[in-house]
């Protein structure tokens, strides 16, 4: 009798490990990042940060110079968030219609090519590309010069005008592999029936994608985005390796998550000691912004049932 | 069973415990093994790290003491080193970095006191012992190297073109016209990486703009504005430099600045002595030059105290610590010091060392009879934030870029200060 008891809870048992491994190294620093947001900077030897409530807050958002990084990079984000909803998801759905297209020949090749970016490291890919976009003697450079367009070759790294365009295409070229193979997986899951009486019915080409496959994807459309949304809004790597922490030329490529770099774990150059009291509030306030952003994209985009 | 399984998890729970235990035992074994003590240091120079292990492979010899180099990626230095000193697991002897950033770490009591360091005083003028040196006249590092900033140029493309080594900006602007005129690219210098047209280009021409060591001493107790006509022209003088930095200027970083000028693209670089190595095998004649003053104005020249070695004020060893101090505070230390530290890192202290490089020797020289000062924003103007630094840094890129004229960049340069700088 008593053992049946203990029996009925021994599946807890098997919770623990996970348990202890996500309160460890997930909920725990979470958490402790939070409280760090309400202690100032480094102290002296021994003392430790002394508690300052709500001021990391207060000056993120009421001091003008600090304010005016975090807004710039808070915009910067939602335009590199933009750009890669644009140029990688929607050209990822296309990609996974053409595969997924019954008469596509070679499908499993160009799968390949598109995915293997994905693998590469970004600090590979930005520093590629980084060299193909030099104006010295960068390959498009080198294309252009040659057929006399030099006055087209601009220092697309460098001019305000083109530097955070530029990152987030590179990012999305990086990363079109991934929303690609998951819309070409739902893609495959739709029943060849429901195509073929919409054929039958004489649905044209564009008729079936618009109110057949897509409808049918749209709850991949959601998940794509929301990794997309909090893939952007953690975006660092790119931006890190393409041009600097600082997110050159004039702030005009400064992330997110590159303003949290520079305050909370780098310090700004030269002296770079960094303030882990106001990253941390960066940190939180950004991710209390990925929440209210992913409840809303789930909102919009669950499919009814 | 039951009972079995609680006896094994409680074993495991304390092997587990006792793991670290064991793991510490062990390391102090190592620590204290047949050779007797062995120190750490911390630098930022990962560059160096074959010299730094001949030199004090060579300091072992006479004393029996090994000293491991433990180098950082130079930018993450810092807060690295704050980290560790936080978590208790600093290094026992570690590169400084001068005034503020070092003086910060000195308040919090990580750096241990080195003003009775045997030599340190005796052997080092008060001029360059002072970026280590407190307020109230507490050493906290020795002095270990200096840097000096000035222009590379391609000999043989001056020779073809008719240069000769420029003794004015005026003439110097005119080279970096006639180069251009000629198809080369004058200066290889761009703006990608921020840091570099700060620190080599702006903060090298800077003394020769505002009067040396005695002008910042004006802008830093207040007598002269921040943004007064000599830095309104110093701005100037770097934004007239910009049509003569290669295309796409805006783009090009460090590395490729450095690429430009080894393979002959462009004649001039402005660049620290610290890349005296990196040019070595370059196919061309090289020379550098100090970057010369307006017409009329007295020739100054950045000399930048770089790096200063200190100990661990929690150190386990404080007395070999402080022994390996006082031995590099000797002429004979400094003298192994240079033999085995790359080319462009200059002794401090006062005795007549010599240097046998012949490019390092000759850029050594120039400094001679110069009125020498430090990077300017260095020693008062990093604290704050934004610090001088980045003021300066973005006011030189827009500036270069067009974006704002010379004198709005020094308007903001002051404006920024006025928030949370008091001249003292």
């Amino acid at each position: 009798m008593k053992n049946r008891k203990l029996g009925q809870y021994t599946w807890y048992c098997y919770l623990v490990p996970a348990l202890f491994f996500y309160a460890v190294f997930m909920a725990w620093p979470l958490a402790d990042s939070i409280r760090l947001s309400l202690y100032s900077a480094s102290g002296p030897a021994g003392a430790g940060r002394t508690f300052v409530g709500f001021d990391n807050y207060i000056r993120l958002f009421t001091d003008p110079d600090t304010s005016a990084r975090f807004w710039g990079a808070f915009g910067n984000t939602w335009y590199f968030f933009f750009i890669n909803m644009v140029c990688q998801n929607v050209l990822a759905i296309v990609f996974a219609l053409m595969l997924s297209e019954r008469t596509m020949k070679g499908s499993r090749v160009y799968q390949t090519i598109i995915f293997i970016p994905v693998t590469l490291a970004i600090l590979v890919t930005g520093y590629l590309w980084k060299l193909i976009l030099n104006p010295q003697w960068g390959a498009i450079a080198q294309i252009l010069t040659k057929l006399d367009l030099k006055e087209l070759v601009k220092p697309w790294l460098g001019d305000e005008r083109y530097a955070l365009t530029t990152v987030a295409l590179v990012s999305s070229w990086q990363w079109v592999g991934i929303p690609a193979m998951m819309f070409f997986a739902g893609l495959q899951n739709i029943p060849d029936e429901l195509l073929e009486a919409a054929e039958i019915d004489g649905a044209s080409k564009l008729g079936k994608i618009l109110s057949i496959r897509l409808p049918l994807i749209k709850p991949v459309i959601g998940i794509v985005t929301i990794l997309t949304f909090v893939n952007n809004f953690n975006a660092f790597d790119v931006v890190f390796a393409m041009e600097n922490a600082n997110g050159a030329p004039s702030y005009s490529t400064d992330l997110i998550g590159t303003l949290f770099y520079r305050v909370g774990i780098a310090g700004q150059h030269p002296v770079g000691i960094p303030n882990p009291g106001l990253g941390s509030a960066i940190a939180t306030s950004t991710f209390i912004m990925l929440m209210a952003g992913v409840v809303g994209i789930l909102g919009l985009t669950k499919s009814e049932k | 069973m039951g009972k079995k399984l609680t006896v094994l998890t409680a074993l495991a729970l304390c092997l587990t415990m006792a793991l670290p235990l064991a793991a510490g035992g062990s390391k102090d074994a190592a620590k204290k093994g047949s050779s007797g003590t062995v120190l750490t240091m911390g630098s930022w120079r990962a560059d160096d790290v074959a010299g730094w292990t001949a030199l004090l492979a060579e300091y072992k010899k006479a004393t029996g003491v090994e000293i491991q180099f433990k180098p950082t990626n130079p930018p993450d230095y810092n807060a690295t080193l704050r980290l560790q000193l936080e978590s208790g697991t600093g290094p026992d002897l570690m590169f400084a970095r001068s005034y503020d950033t070092g003086i910060d770490l000195f308040k919090n009591g990580y750096f241990a006191d080195v003003s009775a360091i045997k030599g340190l005083k005796e052997n080092f003028s008060e001029g360059n012992r002072a970026p280590w040196t407190t307020a109230d006249g507490k050493a906290f590092a020795i002095p270990l190297f200096a840097v000096i900033q000035s222009v590379y140029y391609n000999k043989d493309i001056f020779a073809a073109n008719g240069i000769s080594v420029p003794k004015t900006w005026e003439e110097f602007l005119a080279a970096c016209d006639k180069l251009k005129k000629a198809g080369i690219t004058p200066i290889a210098n761009g703006l990608a990486d921020e840091w570099d047209i700060n620190e080599c280009f702006m903060m090298g021409i800077l003394p020769n703009f505002v009067g040396g060591y005695k002008g910042r001493l004006e802008y830093e107790t207040g007598k002269r504005a921040f943004n007064d006509a000599n830095m309104v022209k110093a701005f100037q003088a770097m934004a007239d430099l910009a049509k003569y930095c290669p295309d796409g200027y805006e783009a090009i970083g460090y590395n490729d600045s450095n690429a430009l000028f080894a393979t002959g693209k462009a004649a001039m670089y402005a660049d620290g002595s610290w890349s005296l190595d990196t040019f070595k095998d370059m196919g061309a004649n090289w020379g550098n030059f100090a970057f010369p003053a307006p017409a009329g104005a007295k020739a100054a020249i950045c000399f930048h105290a770089d790096a200063g070695l200190t100990m661990n004020a929690a150190t386990k060893h404080p007395a070999e610590a402080k022994a390996f101090l006082e031995w590099l505070c000797t002429p004979e230390g400094a003298t192994v010091a240079a033999r085995y530290l790359p080319n462009g890192f200059y002794p401090m202290i006062s005795a007549n060392i010599k240097i046998e490089d012949a490019h390092s020797a000759e850029l050594y020289g120039l400094i001679q009879g110069k009125d020498q000062d430090v990077r300017f924003c260095w020693p008062k103007l990093m604290s704050g934030d934004p610090s001088g630094y980045v003021l300066m840094n973005q006011g030189v890129i827009k500036a270069m870029k067009g974006q704002i004229t010379a004198k709005q960049a020094a308007d903001d340069f002051a404006a920024g200060l006025a928030k949370w700088y008091k001249p003292n």
